[in-house]
């Protein structure tokens, strides 16, 4: 029992948020200007570790989430810091690399759902959902709101259908530190939603499950 | 626990053979379930790359919320796709058992064209006892 990866996308069919968790092949990182900033942190940190972004640190406006107080989000081109400061963790080993780059991932994640979401409102002649997917490796399990977001979660192939916990994580950190957080610039083609508070909470579901 | 259809997708993504089974799905063009069989031969390869781990095998499984979709990927690039109720645990022997007549009554047919579309009095009827 396993979860690899979440998934989030706007109406837009742009990718706005990702995490992800036991992947052994992760992705190569994106192609400068191929994701949107504020998507994931995890990625940009990769970026890090190769040298070739280094100005997370010497952000002038770094100011802010070191300090005391709390900080929401904040209106910042790059990911932002941790509120806590973290112990420096030893480095960890090479990560193995699909030969995929994440945004050409995403959009390839993005473009079979949305084929498959087609194909089965077609076969059914109503409107019918499509739910989830199964291959040797993984399963993939898709919950859309009515306002167009995609939650889509990557998960070992013999787990039960995860739709709920897709709709627990938008009725709670989504609604709560994206929807209502005035931070947030929803809808607008140019971040994505990661913040702090949305990350640690929809970590805390994840890793609470009993098939995490 | 009903099965609704039976597609045929030679290697090259066409649709050689399609049969509706029932009415538990309304009926399409021929020309609609050329596109989708096309769309699907198209999925299936890019779900092979996006395993999160190890080499993954194409979907075997597409779910809906009233009716499923269960891949037979044979060896040589046939794929064979029943259309079923969520619930219905025959559907891979079903799968098997098709494999094997298509292998009985079409692959040794002298008179079919390989990869064209499946028009054999003996597939059909032998289909027909199986699910019909």
């Amino acid at each position: 029992m396993t979860i690899y990866s979440l998934y989030i996308y706007d109406r837009h069919c742009t990718c706005v948020y990702y995490q992800d968790w036991h992947r052994t092949k992760a992705p190569r990182p994106a192609t400068e200007g191929g994701i949107l900033p504020a998507v994931s942190q995890q990625l940009y940190q990769v970026r890090g570790e190769d040298g070739t972004l280094s100005v997370m640190n010497s952000s002038p406006r770094n100011t802010l989430s070191s300090s005391s107080g709390v900080v929401i989000a904040v209106n910042d081109e790059l990911p932002r810091t941790p509120l806590l400061q973290t112990m420096p963790q030893p480095p960890a080993p090479k990560p193995v690399h699909t030969g995929l780059s994440f945004d050409e991932e995403a959009k390839l994640v993005y473009g079979v759902v949305l084929s498959l979401r087609n194909m089965i409102k077609k076969l059914s002649g109503q409107d019918e959902q499509f739910t989830n997917y199964r291959t040797s490796t993984y399963k993939l399990h898709l919950y859309e709101t009515l306002s167009g977001y995609k939650f889509i979660m990557l998960s070992d192939p013999f787990s039960d259908s995860l739709r709920f916990i897709l709709r627990q994580i938008y009725a709670g950190p989504f609604l709560e530190y994206v929807v209502r957080n005035p931070l947030v610039n929803m809808d607008s083609k140019e971040y994505g939603i990661d913040n702090e508070y949305f990350r640690a909470s929809v970590d805390r579901i994840v890793r609470g499950l009993s098939v995490f | 626990m009903a099965i609704f259809g039976l597609w045929v997708i030679n290697k090259a993504g066409g649709l050689v053979y399609q049969r509706n089974i029932g009415d538990g799905l309304p009926g399409l063009t021929s020309n609609e379930y050329l596109v989708l069989a096309g769309t699907l031969h198209g999925i299936h390869a890019i779900t092979s790359r996006l395993s999160p781990t190890g080499s993954s095998s194409g979907a075997h499984t597409i779910e809906g919320e009233a009716f499923k979709m269960t891949i037979l990927l044979t060896a040589t690039g046939t794929k064979f796709v029943l259309l079923t109720s969520v619930v219905e645990p025959t559907a891979d022997s079903v799968l098997q058992k098709v494999y094997e007549i298509y292998s009985d009554a079409v692959m040794k047919n002298p008179f079919h064209t390989p990869e064209m579309p499946i028009r054999s009095e003996a597939f059909d009827s032998r289909i027909t006892a199986l699910i019909g």
